[in-house]
């Protein structure tokens, strides 16, 4: 009895000391913390709340007062000027980008994954899909609407050559989305690329080599091995892509301007126009939260997906 | 068999080659075009003699677009913004990721949740803000904005590598009665190396190649920064692609360089921000 009781007394004695010991590090934690609670605070939180608030309100960015509306502002999404044709447009974009960013990333990194005799080194390879992703999104739609113009741009110009019928990409309805799209994927590409070869790298070799012994071809083992467990890799591609298409600003209106008509302007453009050139806020606001929700929801969908498949594996 | 599989290798990579030429167009066509005159990019898009090689479009680019101011502006935005970053995220990361309470994880967990929010969504408060403290047009209300917004993912990076430090290595100092602050300073900064490469070419390309945020917070003619600069010259003489093109080589450079020089870090920043985050 009287040993435990002494146990039990140093014990305590202990965890006493131990709390003040742990005290002083939570303190000195949170002091540690408090720069990034500052600034992410005020300039992350802050304005993602006040987006929300503003999107409740009837507010020019000038005027001393702002009205509250309530759902007004959502209500009268539907008819503001080219809102479905934006939806369209936003929704051809994010899945076009997507698809095709996707399916020639995915083609790439195996071709590019392969190393051996006969074939030009990988890391300078690897390079060189990588490069047009270091270029900033304002640099690239210079470079590609420059390329698209109808009278002088090399794309024409090279159609001529081949006595084919130059295209006017800019200015026709449907072929600017394309030409908006390609511009996308040029750029994007190689991000997709490196997280796919990081996906490959990452499978066992014996895997393979089992597979051989036991007769399988390339396309077999490609079909039975290699996408099955690239399933991850996949999953984050398309939603990653998926999120930085719908984010997408500069590039795309660099090069198109939202034209023809309406059909190539997208949700971020119309949160630009209506936040700095039209100075309706509470549109503007809506928009954003419609963004925000659009990527937030993609984002569950990933953890969603990745933690089951966790749980599975 | 040995020769048809060496065949069919050969055919792919020749596939491979095609694709990466094709690929390479537009860098090849502006960075050719950068050195010839508009009537030379206009009718030989795709050539170059030496008797079409001129520097005229830098020395426009340089003397007229007020490059150097720009590349000024950029240049203190992502200094500064960077050195913020790492002290901040790597501070941040060690508290999260050395001590065991609810609320740091919970403080966590709502930092990672931040990297989800996209920019162009909060702009319209944001700039409402900077005016209202008084940051709209200074390089300070750019370098703030820049900080916050990519400290969530430095947090992420500093607090998954501090994750992986043996924590034995830290309580036989503690028990030498070494401080937290001693610790962070001494012991955990100088092993931070790889990561904080990796944080500073993340962010370092990101902050470099913005142009929302320039454009937003600092759109007058006393900031601009290099991809605004460019951006609204081209928008001004979108006839003089020379212009152009020697602009987008100087402002690309430093970060070409980079990617050129520390490419293994690059490329792990890049995979360990998508494959967690």
């Amino acid at each position: 009895m009287a040993d435990t009781n002494t146990r039990n007394d140093s014990i305590k004695g202990r965890n006493r000391k131990y709390i003040s010991f742990e005290r002083k590090r939570t303190i000195a934690g949170i002091l540690f913390l408090i720069p990034t609670l500052i600034l992410c605070g005020m300039f992350v939180v802050w304005p993602l709340i006040t987006v929300i608030k503003y999107s409740f309100h009837s507010w020019n960015g000038l005027s001393a007062t702002m009205d509250f509306v309530g759902l007004d502002n959502y209500k009268a999404l539907p008819s503001t000027e080219g809102f479905f044709d934006m939806a369209k447009a936003t929704t051809i974009y994010a899945f076009g980008t997507t698809t095709l960013i996707v399916i020639i990333g995915f083609i790439a990194a195996l071709a590019l994954d392969k190393k051996g005799r006969y074939r030009v080194n990988r890391g300078f390879m690897r390079a060189l899909w990588f490069f047009p992703c270091l270029l900033s999104g304002a640099v690239v739609g210079i470079i590609w609407r420059i390329m698209y113009t109808y009278s002088n741009g090399v794309i024409n110009t090279v159609l001529k050559s081949m006595d084919l019928t130059p295209v006017n990409w800019l200015e026709t309805h449907g072929v600017t989305m394309i030409a908006i799209i390609v511009a996308t994927v040029w750029s994007q590409v190689g991000m997709c690329i490196i997280i796919f070869m990081a996906g490959l790298q990452s499978i066992p070799g014996e895997l393979y080599e089992a597979a051989a012994i036991d007769g399988a071809n390339t396309g077999q083992r490609t079909r039975l091995i290699t996408i099955p467990m690239m399933a991850p890799s996949i999953t984050i591609n398309v939603l990653t892509t998926s999120i930085m298409a719908f984010k997408m600003y500069e590039l795309p209106f660099t090069i198109s301007r939202g034209l023809p008509g309406y059909s190539t302007r997208l949700l971020t453009q119309r949160i630009y126009f209506y936040g700095f050139t039209a100075m309706d806020y509470g549109i503007g606001s809506a928009l954003s939260v419609l963004l925000i929700v659009i990527i937030t929801v993609i984002s569950l969908i990933q953890l969603v997906i990745l933690r089951k498949r966790e749980d599975i594996y | 068999m040995v020769k048809k599989k060496a065949a069919l290798t050969i055919l792919s990579e020749v596939f491979l080659l095609l694709a990466t030429a094709i690929l390479w167009i537009p860098i090849y066509y502006f960075f050719i075009g950068a050195f010839k005159t508009r009537t030379d990019i206009v009718n030989f898009p795709l050539a170059i003699k030496p008797s079409m090689i001129t520097l005229d479009n830098f020395v426009y680019t340089f003397t007229k677009m007020k490059f150097f101011s720009a590349l000024k502006n950029t240049g203190i935005i992502t200094v500064v913004a960077l050195v913020a970053i790492v002290v901040f995220a790597s501070m941040a990361g060690f508290a999260i990721a050395r001590i065991d309470r609810k609320l740091f994880k919970f403080i966590y967990s709502a930092l990672i949740t931040l990297m989800v929010i996209p920019f162009i969504g909060t702009v319209i408060p944001l700039v409402v803000q900077s005016v209202e403290i008084k940051t709209y047009n200074t390089l300070l209300g750019g370098i703030l904005i820049q900080v916050g917004w990519n400290l969530p993912f430095a947090v992420f990076l500093y607090t998954g590598f501090m994750r992986g430090i043996p924590k034995e290595m830290e309580e036989s100092a503690y028990i030498d009665g070494c401080s937290m602050y001693r610790m962070y300073a001494q012991i955990f900064l100088p092993l931070l190396a790889p990561v904080t490469a990796t944080c500073l070419i993340r962010c370092g390309i990101g902050i470099w190649n913005d142009y929302l945020v320039s454009k937003s917070i600092l759109n007058d003619a006393v900031t601009p920064t290099l991809m605004v600069t460019i951006h609204s010259f081209f928008g001004e003489r979108r006839t003089e692609y020379g212009y152009a093109f020697a602009g987008i080589i100087a402002a690309s450079l430093p970060i070409v360089m980079t990617f050129v020089s520390f490419q293994k870090y690059f490329i792990k920043g890049l995979v360990a921000g998508a494959v967690k985050g």
